[in-house]
């Protein structure tokens, strides 16, 4: 890419058609494989009541499992992403911190955070930390003494209230994970101002958190926001993992339809079709600001 | 990971007594922080049995020592690991160069491949080579678990690499090509070299990854450490005396990792200087 | 500097292993007897729900087409709510998981076709069974070939595929013990696992295995004839809790001599009419 970006000229050298040639051979290998050796009769016409079904009942279309566990995932990364861009910016604040204190709190979360697996987090802070929390926070109960019309109203922004609950320490769990790697981030942004910006705003007379506010937060942000953006698309893809403590998103759904249909193939295609457009479009979002950004 | 404020203060060294405040500070809200779980965990009645987990790290008879089921599953996460860093390097330096070269061709297929692998779920993509793949091409479980992670970091490190590769002065590829060296000669005695100083480090910390998201592999039934911990867990229901152990035993090997790539760093951050 | 951070790990994480390791002998009693003090049935009937913790087990509970729980069990848990006069609310979860998602209170109950073995009990406590169910093998046909009793199987040549924390792990360590385990998470993967040619058996519940076998007689077939176990299936409830328990006992007692249970037994497991709620 980095070559002759300009240059688009359709001109076959022999590696193009080496690379080539070798391509269309593996493809075809492997359709010639999928036709004959395996024993599978493929039934891609199962597949669009999961993305858009027509209800009896209700006599309207509305969307299909699968299409709802994409609905769960979204809402489940937007939010996440919300407590994780805080939890992550005060982390980060604390891991350039003057204060001793504040750094060891911050690089012990950061650390171990970091260094341990994603999915043996998660069953840590579900089974273990969620609890604690929700606990302390008495969810059950606020989520009982809820109208109904209120939960009506929640429902289109946390999914189904009654799951609230479940919901709810996943989005914590995927947070708390995902502010590890924000905080890193914005430290990043911040160490990337140079020294000059808070000597020139100590010479003003501002103290610590002036400077931070006013001078360097607002220079750090614009350099941060296209790797915080990057940071969303890994929290998207990182979501798939929540579905080890059964949250009824993409992942989830997929296992469920495959228990009760049994048709695999197609639906592991399908799912990783859907993610693919999702994360894809994002990316493609993301290289946008990017550039409009460097531009400015 | 530095772990000094920013900007650094111009003092240098910090009065040794604040220091000792701080440290006692922290370490009193990380007991209250543990206090507060274990007492929670209490509420919910748990029954601690730390006592039960030491067989599964080893078991020893009079004269007779042997790994016990964690253990065993840490070697094959170590196997794992070790057979995709290998791949890993391979598929990222092919890509890499693909993506160097004139030919469109080359291009577009590291970058359809690159877009791929970063823009799904790594757990889908197991799922997808291990069910839908690896029946296709008949390929066993582990081989299907081990590609699937080569290919996802794979398209990391390629980026590593290419960022390597660009590093290089352009005066280097210049001075390579005015003596009439051929581009494999070029690539081989003047820009790899140099570019493996700067390469190691980023790719350490990617060693680091794929140990963590060799994890991942234990959902398609490969015996390694995660699928230990769950195997026993399920069995015994000591839930939270092995996901704790498990993920221990991950730290210890990720943080002596990063204790690696920390010493590389100085090292070849010092002999760049003395150049 | 970098010394203090990994310093400071260490610390943190042997504090957190002392911490919890130490910390248990005084406090468990009191939080056992305040646990008796008020019943878990009381607390559902206050709560006016009750919250069932289950995984998808075809037919036992499977998602239909909209999205709605359907299955045997999900019969079960909705009557159990209407006689206790309280909603329900589903908590679907990963059998592997299960129990310990039980012990930390995520819901009051597991309604999911869990057969009582001693180590799960003890753990949790166990009502009266409410029915039976037989663990059974399907082969691959182009594996397993022509292999007919479960001693065909016990050997090392052989791998078997179950689903992660079900009884059928034990039952294959007891009668397989030589033949090589593979364990997944999902119903689905182990199935397959099986169909994709990999494995030469999968043990599980029937009617499971019945139903395959019949879905696709070109591939697989059932090595035996006759279930190899009988288990008793059975609420779970967390221990210390003799009301509630009491109270799901007789509910079993009162709908076995009425033969609900048995008339949707039948309907779940032994008809078809179900078939198109699902495709």
């Amino acid at each position: 890419m980095k070559t002759q970006p300009h240059k688009r000229n359709l001109r076959i050298s022999p590696l193009d058609a080496s690379i080539i040639l070798v391509l269309a051979g593996m493809l075809g290998y492997v359709i010639f494989k999928a036709a004959t050796g395996l024993n599978y009769h493929w039934k891609w016409e199962v597949i669009p009541q999961y993305l858009l079904r027509f209800n009896t009942n209700t006599q309207t279309w509305g969307p299909g499992l699968l299409t709802q566990g994409l609905i769960t995932t979204i809402k489940l990364s937007l939010w996440s992403g919300i407590l994780a861009t805080i939890l992550g910016t005060v982390m980060g604040l604390f891991r350039v911190s003057p204060s001793l204190f504040k750094r060891q709190i911050a690089t012990t979360y950061v650390g171990l955070i970091r260094n341990t697996p994603p999915l043996v987090l998660i069953f840590i802070f579900y089974f273990f930390i969620g609890d604690q929390i929700m606990a302390l926070l008495h969810i059950d109960d606020f989520v009982y003494s809820l109208s109904n019309e209120t939960k009506e109203f929640m429902s289109i922004f946390f999914g189904p209230m009654n799951r609230f609950p479940q919901f709810l320490s996943a989005l914590i769990t995927l947070a708390l994970f995902e502010a590890a790697y924000i905080a890193e981030i914005v430290r990043a942004g911040i160490e990337s101002i140079e020294t000059g910006q808070w000597e020139a705003s100590t010479a003003l007379g501002m103290n610590r958190t002036q400077t931070m506010l006013h001078v360097i937060l607002p220079q750090a942000m614009q350099r941060m926001l296209p790797a915080l953006a990057g940071q969303f698309i890994s929290i998207i893809k990182d979501s798939a993992i929540v579905s080890v403590i059964s949250i009824e998103e993409l992942t989830f759904q997929a296992q469920q339809v495959i228990t009760t249909t049994y048709r695999s193939f197609e639906i592991w295609t399908t799912v990783l079709v859907m993610y693919f457009i999702l994360t894809f479009m994002c990316s493609l979002a993301v290289r946008k600001l990017e550039l409009t950004l460097r531009r400015n | 990971m530095s772990i000094n404020s920013y900007p650094p203060s111009g003092k240098p060294a910090r009065f040794p007594v604040a220091t000792l405040v701080d440290t006692t500070k922290y370490l009193l809200v990380m007991t209250g922080l543990v206090w507060f779980l274990a007492v929670g965990t209490e509420r919910l009645g748990y029954n601690w049995q730390w006592y039960r987990i030491p067989q599964y790290l080893w078991q020893h008879t009079e004269h007779d020592f042997s790994c016990g089921l964690l253990m065993q599953g840490l070697g094959v996460t170590f196997q794992i690991t070790c057979i995709s860093m290998v791949l890993m390097l391979f598929i990222g330096l092919t890509t890499a160069l693909l993506r160097m070269t004139d030919s469109w061709a080359a291009r577009g297929v590291a970058r359809v491949y690159m877009e791929l692998i970063r823009n799904s779920p790594l757990l889908i993509q197991i799922f997808f080579i291990y069910f839908v793949v690896a029946p296709i091409l008949d390929m066993s479980g582990f081989w299907a678990a081990v590609i699937a992670l080569s290919l996802f970091e794979g398209a990391y490190a390629s980026e590593i690499f290419r960022a390597g590769i660009v590093s290089i002065d352009k005066g280097q590829w210049e001075a390579a090509k005015s003596l009439g060296m051929a581009p494999y000669a070029m690539y081989r005695h003047i820009i790899l070299p140099q570019a493996i100083r700067r390469i190691l480090p980023p790719l350490t910390s990617q060693a680091v990854s794929l140990v963590k998201d060799s994890a991942l592999v234990s959902t398609v039934a490969i015996m390694d450490l995660t699928q230990q911990g769950r195997m026993i867990d399920a069995e015994t229901f000591l839930t939270f005396e092995i996901w704790f152990t498990v993920a221990a035993i991950y730290l210890v090997v990720t943080l002596t990792l990063s204790g690696v790539v920390r010493i590389l760093e100085r090292r070849f951050n010092g002999s760049q200087q003395s150049f | 500097m970098k010394f203090l951070r990994i310093t400071a790990l260490l610390t943190f994480l042997s504090l957190l292993i002392f911490t919890l390791g130490c910390n248990q002998a005084p406090t468990r009693a009191d939080s056992k007897s305040s646990a008796i003090q008020v019943s878990q049935l009381e607390t559902i009937l206050q709560r006016g729900t009750i919250k069932v913790g289950f995984d998808t087990f075809k037919p036992w509970a499977m998602k239909d087409k909209d999205g709605n729980y359907i299955g045997f069990e999900i019969d079960v848990a909705n009557k159990l709510a209407k006689d206790m006069g309280v909603q329900i609310e589903f908590v679907p979860t990963k059998w592997s998981g299960i129990i310990p998602a039980l012990l930390t209170g995520k819901f009051d109950i597991i309604i999911g076709g869990m057969g009582i073995t001693p180590q799960r009990n003890l753990k949790v406590n166990f009502s009266v069974p409410y029915e039976f169910s037989g663990m059974s093998i399907v082969a691959s046909r182009e594996l397993a070939g022509n292999r007919t009793t479960l001693a065909d199987f016990n050997n090392p040549e052989t791998t078997i595929v179950v689903r992660l924390g079900t009884t059928a792990a034990e039952v294959t360590k007891n009668f397989l013990p030589k033949a090589k385990t593979l364990f997944f998470d999902e119903e689905s993967q182990t199935i397959q696992e099986l169909l994709n040619g990999r494995t030469h058996a999968l043990v599980a519940s029937n009617p499971l295995p019945l139903t395959l076998a019949k879905e696709y007689q070109d591939k697989i077939y059932l090595p035996l004839k006759e279930d190899f176990t009988k288990e008793p299936i059975s609420f779970a409830v967390r221990k210390g809790d003799l009301d509630y328990l009491n109270w799901l006992n007789n509910w079993v007692l009162v709908n076995m001599s009425s033969g609900w249970l048995q008339n949707h037994y039948q309907y779940w497991f032994f008809s078809n009419e179900w078939k198109s709620m699902i495709q």
